[in-house]
């Protein structure tokens, strides 16, 4: 009986010190002579379950990571009020029912105006209509999908790269190096997300005078793609674009090599960018290049900005990549910089709106424009969509994934034309 | 002259691949043959068969074709435990029963497979060169690939014919009871059957990495239990030779009818061969239901 008594005291000492605690922690510090500190939440339904967990712990860790650089260079100052930011993250579980529930609950329940969408653009596409409904913002940082930003919403932008782009800067860096290039191909893969990348990249490509001599699609699982290889060598292109996920990008290039098809560039969605693309080719895989959302080691840098003639927020690569390993003991995914970009873009429109209310931010993210370690960020007003960020181009050199493209991002000059499989078989590698 | 030259190459490359696709049936068919079981976990053995060739290249730098004595013997044992542990107890049971229990095999197999190799999509670089052949260049990889396979079934029909246990395993599909009062220990051949084929199956998936060397992921084994269903239909389920001629006739038509399909304006002709394929399945079902080699 004693022994219990005691027990309960001691519960109680440590819940009213833990209530003491908590009580002190939200109460806002007022610095001496300057106006009041609030806190201001981003909400964040966010994957840290199911199929969508890890790249949704790597997003959430971006957000935090910009979330504490914003409140230690100053906080966001909205008349004379500083706004520390919070972000108030919920696990969607990888789920669409969730999202909706999550931004309702946001909405409503946490009266929180800025969203920061959940990961991949099927959930992205299910948060829309809720944040449309109770007018806050949803800033997508993993949905791609040109199609969510072509619905009409008015309070839905995007931060990352649309699918509708991700081959143009690959046109883009063929068109400077060699100007005579112009017999182009298109090989990829019959699903929805290729399918919107080529699209947009063959009328891309036909404005900036190349001219389509191959256009095949394969479906997906296909084991063999010689049928269409066969008959691609002999329309003779200067150049590919294609590819589509991680097992038929591989054997795209594989069967390239085998059928001795040699072009000058190629570039191949999606598998090229992991490591295992490298180990799984050997050097077959010099040369090859393919599109990214960011990638460590890209260049963007205040330097890069000013030379752009654009201001830079946010911390620098360097920065960002110490936080991130410290947290989370590896080198930051693309998933990383994006969600933090996508945090900095609010901070930015909302001390340029002088406002929380989030048409007026809405409003001031139409002519906004900055650098952060994710490359320029700027939106379509009308759309929404991003159309400020490159996607950056990576190329397999001498064993290494370079990164070729925008020029303020890249670490390496592109190899062009690539040595041909000839040659490769012969040991050559992009460099030697 | 493009359009014959391109209809030429993509036969060759039929043919090698349709070889490829029968060896990886034949596990299949022998199973339903004798045991009446279907085998719709059959990829998630593919699968580890492609990760035994993977593995012992990348790890060891041994080439895939010494790989495929190792991953016989691995599938065999395999085969034998799975046998021992589940299939003994359902052979009797309703076909449903045993339906499931290899489907929920299939799917362990993959998960456990996850935990040892990931999830990635790996490959492997064996480079041996190539040979021009008809307006094409081939490489002797899949070259070795279409050799092997046919060594590997007619090593099969030999055993069947010849050999007096392959006899009874012929028996044993003939006439279960019949076998049983011939004095044949029924249990034990099938036994021996599921063993073996499991064996061939994952032998078959060392193949598929010799034509295919890049794209294996613990989930690449669906595409092929798909296709090997339809094989094994074709060329009369319960017979593994019948099952091996119908991947050869499945691999020519899925390659070669590209080309013609390509003649027809507006359409993507990859997407329709496979169409084609179930179209001829169809047809040779309508004229022979047993399959091409049913009565076998």
């Amino acid at each position: 009986m004693v022994k219990n008594r005691w027990l309960l005291v001691a519960i109680l000492v440590v819940s009213t010190a833990l209530i003491l605690g908590c009580a002190q922690e939200q109460q806002p510090t007022t610095p001496s002579g300057e106006g009041k500190v609030e806190t201001l939440y981003f909400g964040a339904p966010i994957s840290l379950s199911g199929k969508f967990a890890e790249e949704g712990k790597a997003s959430l860790e971006g957000m935090k990571i910009a979330a504490k650089w914003i409140n230690d260079h100053g906080g966001i100052k909205v008349g004379d009020v500083t706004y520390n930011i919070e972000i108030k993250a919920y696990d969607d579980e990888s789920k669409k029912e969730n999202v909706q529930s999550l931004i309702e609950r946001l909405a409503t329940v946490d009266n929180v105006k800025f969203i920061l969408a959940p990961y991949s653009s099927g959930l992205t596409l299910a948060a829309a209509p809720i944040a449309e409904k109770y007018q806050v913002l949803l800033n997508s940082h993993g949905g791609a999908s040109d199609y969510i930003f072509e619905q009409g919403y008015y309070y839905v932008v995007q931060t990352l790269s649309p699918a509708s782009r991700y081959q143009t800067g690959f046109l883009d860096m063929v068109k400077a190096k060699d100007p005579d290039a112009k017999r182009l191909a298109l090989v990829y893969e019959d699903g929805e997300f290729s399918r919107a990348v080529h699209e947009a990249a063959r009328e891309y490509a036909k404005q900036l005078g190349f001219e389509i001599v191959y256009e095949k699609t394969y479906p997906a699982g296909a084991t063999d793609l010689s049928p269409i290889l066969n008959e691609l060598k002999a329309a003779n292109p200067d150049v590919l674009i294609g590819g589509g996920h991680f097992a038929d990008g591989q054997l795209l290039a594989k069967q390239l090599a085998e059928l001795k098809i040699d072009l000058k560039a190629i570039s191949i969605l999606v598998a090229p960018t992991f490591t295992s693309f490298y180990e799984a080719l050997g050097n077959k895989a010099e040369g090859i290049a393919g599109p990214a959302q960011w990638e460590v080691g890209v260049k963007y840098s205040p330097e890069a900005a000013e030379k752009l003639g654009i201001e830079w927020y946010g911390p620098t690569q360097e920065e960002f990549l110490s936080a991130y390993k410290e947290a989370m003991g590896e080198e930051p995914p693309y998933q990383a910089a994006e969600a933090a970009a996508a945090v900095l873009s609010y901070a930015k429109a909302i001390e340029k709106a002088q406002s929380l209310d989030p048409a007026k931010v809405r409003e001031a993210m139409n002519d906004l424009e900055f650098m952060s370690i994710y490359g320029v960020w700027k939106i379509d007003p009308e759309t929404g969509k991003q159309i400020g960020h490159e996607m950056v181009i990576i190329q397999w050199q001498n064993g290494e994934k370079k990164i070729v493209w925008p020029e303020s991002a890249a670490n390496a000059e592109p190899c062009y034309p690539m040595p041909t499989w000839d040659e490769k078989e012969g040991g050559a590698t992009c460099g030697s | 002259m493009a359009f014959v030259e391109q209809l030429i190459s993509n036969l060759l490359y039929g043919a090698i691949l349709g070889s490829v696709y029968g060896l990886a049936t034949m596990g299949l068919s022998l199973i339903f043959g004798v045991l009446r079981i279907v085998n719709v976990g059959h990829g998630a053995f593919i699968m580890v068969g492609a990760f035994i060739a993977y593995w012992m290249f990348i790890l060891y730098g041994i080439p895939p074709l010494i790989s495929l004595f190792l991953a016989i013997a691995v599938g065999m044992a395999i085969g034998l435990a799975i046998y021992m542990l589940v299939v003994k107890r359902l052979v009797d049971a309703p076909e449903l029963a045993s339906l499931l229990a290899m489907f929920a095999i299939g799917i362990f197999i993959e998960e456990f497979a996850k935990q040892i190799w990931g999830a990635d999509y790996v490959g492997y670089s064996w480079e041996i060169g190539g040979v021009s052949m008809l307006f094409t260049e081939v490489p002797f990889t899949k070259l070795l690939a279409f050799a092997s396979s046919i060594v590997i079934a007619a090593v099969v029909y030999v055993w069947f014919r010849k050999t007096k246990i392959g006899k009874a395993v012929r028996a044993v599909v003939e006439d279960r009871e019949g076998a049983t009062t011939c004095g044949i220990d029924v249990s034990r051949i099938y036994a021996l059957s599921f063993s073996l084929g499991i064996g061939l199956t994952v032998l078959s998936g060392v193949l598929v990495t010799l034509f295919t060397p890049v794209g294996i992921n613990v989930y690449m084994g669906g595409e092929y239990t798909l296709k090997a269903f339809v094989i094994a239909v074709l060329g009369g389920l319960a017979s593994p030779w019948g099952a091996f001629y119908a991947g050869f006739i499945f691999g020519l038509i899925e390659n070669g009818s590209y080309t013609l399909l390509g003649l027809i304006p507006g359409v993507e002709p990859f997407g329709l061969t496979r169409f084609l394929s179930s179209v001829v399945l169809m047809l040779v079902l309508l004229v022979k239901p047993t399959g091409l080699l049913g009565g076998e």
